[in-house]
């Protein structure tokens, strides 16, 4: 609705303070339109409006039509026409790339963003041979109508929120009425609107802002940028976050087992993606467990695995002049060096840093008596199940969790191993995500498995 | 019921396989171990069953909450403090076993009082976890271990060195009396559904009735949890001097071997399977004990940055008696004291039963 301008005196004020606010920026355009008897006033930041489509939509009709009634009738006809409701509404909407125009009496507010983010990218984070090879985009508007072109539901409801108190940068809450859980919408909307960050620059950082501890290890909320996987959790009744200005999207809830699911795995057939599931969850368990055991064996445990294995790792450790606790942190030490130099690295220098990295962890160490053979395996083997899980904030936290694990077998052997794995494990089935067990064991139907109360 | 009731039975069935159950048993292999057995199994059934259906009545509720609904409270207060101290003792002998177990065949090297500290630091976390989590921990190792467990008992029986004949000699003291304490003792790995004064706040559904279908398989499992426990160490062992064996089923798992596996002796794969089922024990009974503890003793002003320190204080107290314990105690001792903790145990649950009988009355008047 238009600023009802009983008093003119009120407009001609605002518009004043409206440009007392930005004097300072150097962008703002403060233009009348004059022809004959007609009159209107733009008033605008240069730098967020599309200048063609400002031309195309007022200002060209606004030469064209006769009368400055048909000029008004015109442009409160508009569809991108905003409500204007207070000052500050309109400065907020001004810098985000709003035309305010004066008519008459009238302030009437237009959204003629110009918009440069909206290319939608190729998914770089969560590849996959088949299914849609295009991710989101940067800009909001663009991401919504990805989602929508692939969930064609009337009861797919987006609502806007605004977070970052010095950004402002619009949040969207997506999520499919007819399915999704009230109590998880009820807490998402109350952990949003207990947010009191200054800036929200990312979709990922409201994980970290939204899940009520100051610290956590293992990730409550998902983040992915594959429309396909966001269409699979809208139909499974979960609730999608969306900020303007970034190309991820976080999923709430999410339990543990949506981290080890890869999209593929609803692409494929039945015994193959079972196939690559089972070798998901071995190289899972592989890369927590290896270090730790490499020490309980070695140091505490070798009559445990058969004399000719036990054997041939004694043997491979001649030579080695510190205890293997050292040994394993100093490989997987720089092998996790090697791991962030690669990711940090511009693409150019990435090959160098491998290059000498394997060399380094390769033959060299062994020479030189640093490591074991075996180490190197074990170390290789570590370094490469660590990215078979699908979603990198959980294999982030996996590498953590392997030198707690490697911290109790250094201590206690494999009794200590095994018991900080159920440790781990207790950790997990104590936490939740929105309300959601974080980790269990689903045997029925979801549905009967996710009450409120699944006993 | 649901599935969860089912781990709390199991979980205390398979637990004592490894502990002093069999050790108990065997002493009585010439004085009517096999016809307690046989006694124990409807004893145990009709406890079981008892127990699932005074809790079904009250959907949602602990017995603490019970009892301070129907009962007043100066009766309340001692009975649940007792209770409690039962659990502590249960899952205590459960721990100082396992420590034993470990400082004898897996980690020599340790102090027993760093691997009793190395349990503790993660039961004390385990133990403070909400109802629900315990829950899921216990499925999930259980899930784990028990297709394992499984195989190893299949092979135990399928293997050339298992003599039937030492089984066939041990059945000819078939015709002997039962005692009290085979009994007791045999009848111990059929009461984890006792558990449920503390976890039946997890079952908030009514329509989950025990059937006897239900109990029929429990009674199932239990014979075959029973019958290997006694028999399987003495047709792998020998039927004489087995009971001179500390701990009978270590040394039975020790005598199969995985030709093939990576880990050839099966006794440190049966080592690290009981390890976590007896952290599953231990975190059950603590739990339980830990909850009902707490729900009597409840000092308000002890407040720390809005954390109530109560539960801590309890598990400091936890701490100590057991690392103290574990100083004290010798093998020898551990097995006759839990004997007599099973024979206490057998008699008071008796008389729980009477109390059940008595809410009942108070809840329906």
């Amino acid at each position: 609705m238009p600023l009802k301008g009983k008093k003119q005196v009120n407009v001609d004020e605002a518009i004043v303070g409206i440009l007392e606010e930005l004097k300072l920026t150097g962008d703002v355009v403060h233009k009348p339109l004059r022809m004959d008897d007609k009159e209107i006033e733009l008033l605008y930041i240069k730098t967020v409006v599309d200048g063609d489509q400002l031309h195309q939509l007022i200002i060209k009709p606004f030469f064209e039509l006769g009368h400055l009634h048909h000029v008004a009738s015109y442009l409160n006809s508009l569809p991108n026409q905003q409500e204007v409701q207070s000052q500050e509404q309109i400065l907020l909407d001004l810098t985000k790339g709003s035309v305010l125009v004066k008519l008459n009496k009238d302030l009437l507010l237009f959204d003629v963003k110009k918009v440069n983010t909206n290319t939608v990218r190729e998914t770089s984070v969560e590849p996959t041979i088949l299914g849609p090879q295009y991710a989101l985009s940067e800009d909001l508007a663009t991401n919504i109508n990805l989602i929508r072109q692939r969930y064609h539901k009337p009861s797919l409801t987006v609502e806007m929120h605004e977070v970052g108190s010095k950004t402002n940068q619009s949040l969207a809450v997506i999520y499919d009425q007819n399915v999704v859980k009230e109590g998880v919408l009820k807490e998402v909307n109350s952990r949003i609107s207990e947010l009191d960050q200054d800036i929200v620059q990312s979709t990922t950082q409201l994980q970290r802002f939204m899940n009520n501890r100051t610290r956590s290890l293992l990730p409550t909320m998902m983040a992915t940028e594959r429309t396909d996987r966001i269409v699979y959790n809208l139909a499974g009744g979960k609730v999608i976050l969306l900020v303007d200005g970034s190309p991820s999207t976080v999923i709430a809830p999410a339990v543990f087992f949506d981290f080890m699911t890869s999209m593929e795995d609803n692409y494929g057939l039945y015994w193959v993606t079972k196939f690559s599931k089972f070798l998901r969850y071995l190289g899972l368990f592989a890369c927590l467990i290896l270090p730790g055991l490499y020490v309980a064996a070695t140091s505490f445990n070798p009559e445990v695995f058969r004399v000719e294995l036990a054997l041939s790792i004694a043997g491979s450790r001649i030579g080695v002049p510190y205890p293997s606790f050292v040994e394993v942190l100093f490989m997987l030490i720089i092998m996790e060096l090697l791991t962030e130099a690669s990711i940090r690295l511009p693409k150019a220098v990435t090959g160098t840093a491998t290059t000498v990295g394997g060399l380094i962890l390769g033959t060299a160490a062994t020479e030189a008596a640093l490591a074991s053979n075996i180490m190197i395996i074990i170390v290789a083997a570590v370094a490469i199940s660590t990215f078979v899980i699908p979603i990198n904030e959980m294999s982030y936290a996996i590498r953590v969790i392997r030198y707690i694990l490697l911290l109790f077998a250094s201590i206690a052997g494999l009794a200590g191993l095994a018991l900080a794995l159920i440790g781990i494990l207790m950790y997990m089935t104590n936490k939740d995500s929105f309300g959601e067990p974080y980790f269990k064991i689903y045997f029925n139907q979801k549905r009967a498995e996710t009450g409120d109360n699944p006993s | 019921m649901s599935r969860y009731f089912y781990y709390l039975v199991f979980v205390n069935m398979i637990a004592n396989v490894v502990a002093s159950v069999p050790k108990i048993l065997l002493l009585e292999k010439t004085e009517g171990a096999i016809l307690s057995m046989v006694l124990a199994l409807p004893l145990g059934l009709v406890l079981c069953y008892i127990v699932a259906k005074f809790f079904n009545r009250f959907p949602g509720k602990g017995l603490p909450e019970i009892m301070k609904k129907y009962l007043p409270r100066w009766f309340t207060f001692p009975i649940i403090i007792l209770i409690a101290f039962g659990w502590f003792m249960a899952g205590m002998i459960t721990l100082i076993t396992y420590s034993f177990l470990l400082k004898r065949f897996l980690t020599p090297d340790m102090p027993l009082v760093w691997i009793t500290a190395i349990f503790l630091l993660f039961i004390s976390y385990g133990i403070l976890m909400k109802t629900s989590s315990v829950l899921y921990t216990v499925e999930f190792v259980l899930v784990c271990c028990l297709p394992v467990i499984f195989i190893i008992i299949i092979k135990a029986y399928t293997t050339a060195e298992m003599e039937w004949d030492f089984v066939k000699e041990s059945m000819m003291y078939v015709y002997r009396l039962p005692t009290f304490s085979a009994l007791a003792a045999s009848t111990y790995l059929l009461l984890g559904g006792f558990n449920l004064i503390i976890f039946n706040r997890f079952f908030t559904k009514r329509k989950q009735k025990i059937t006897l279908l239900q109990i029929l398989f429990l009674g199932i499992v239990a014979f075959g949890s029973l019958f290997t426990t006694y028999f399987v160490p003495i047709g792998l062992n020998g039927f004489e001097g087995v009971e001179t064996i500390s701990y009978p089923w270590i040394t039975t798992s020790d005598a199969l071997r995985l030709e093939l596996g990576i880990i050839e002796r099966v006794l440190f794969v049966f080592l690290i399977l009981y390890l976590a089922v007896s952290f599953l024990s231990l975190l059950i009974h603590w739990h339980v004990s830990l909850e009902l503890f707490r729900s009597v003793i409840q000092i308000k002003r002890l407040k720390w940055k809005e954390k109530n320190l109560v539960p801590y204080i309890i598990i400091g107290v936890f701490w100590i008696i057991s690392l103290q314990l574990t100083k004290y105690l010798t093998e020898h001792q551990l097995t006759i004291y839990t004997s007599y903790f099973f024979d206490g145990l057998l008699i008071s649950f008796i008389a729980m039963v009477g109390l059940f009988w008595f809410i009942l009355r108070r809840a329906k008047a």
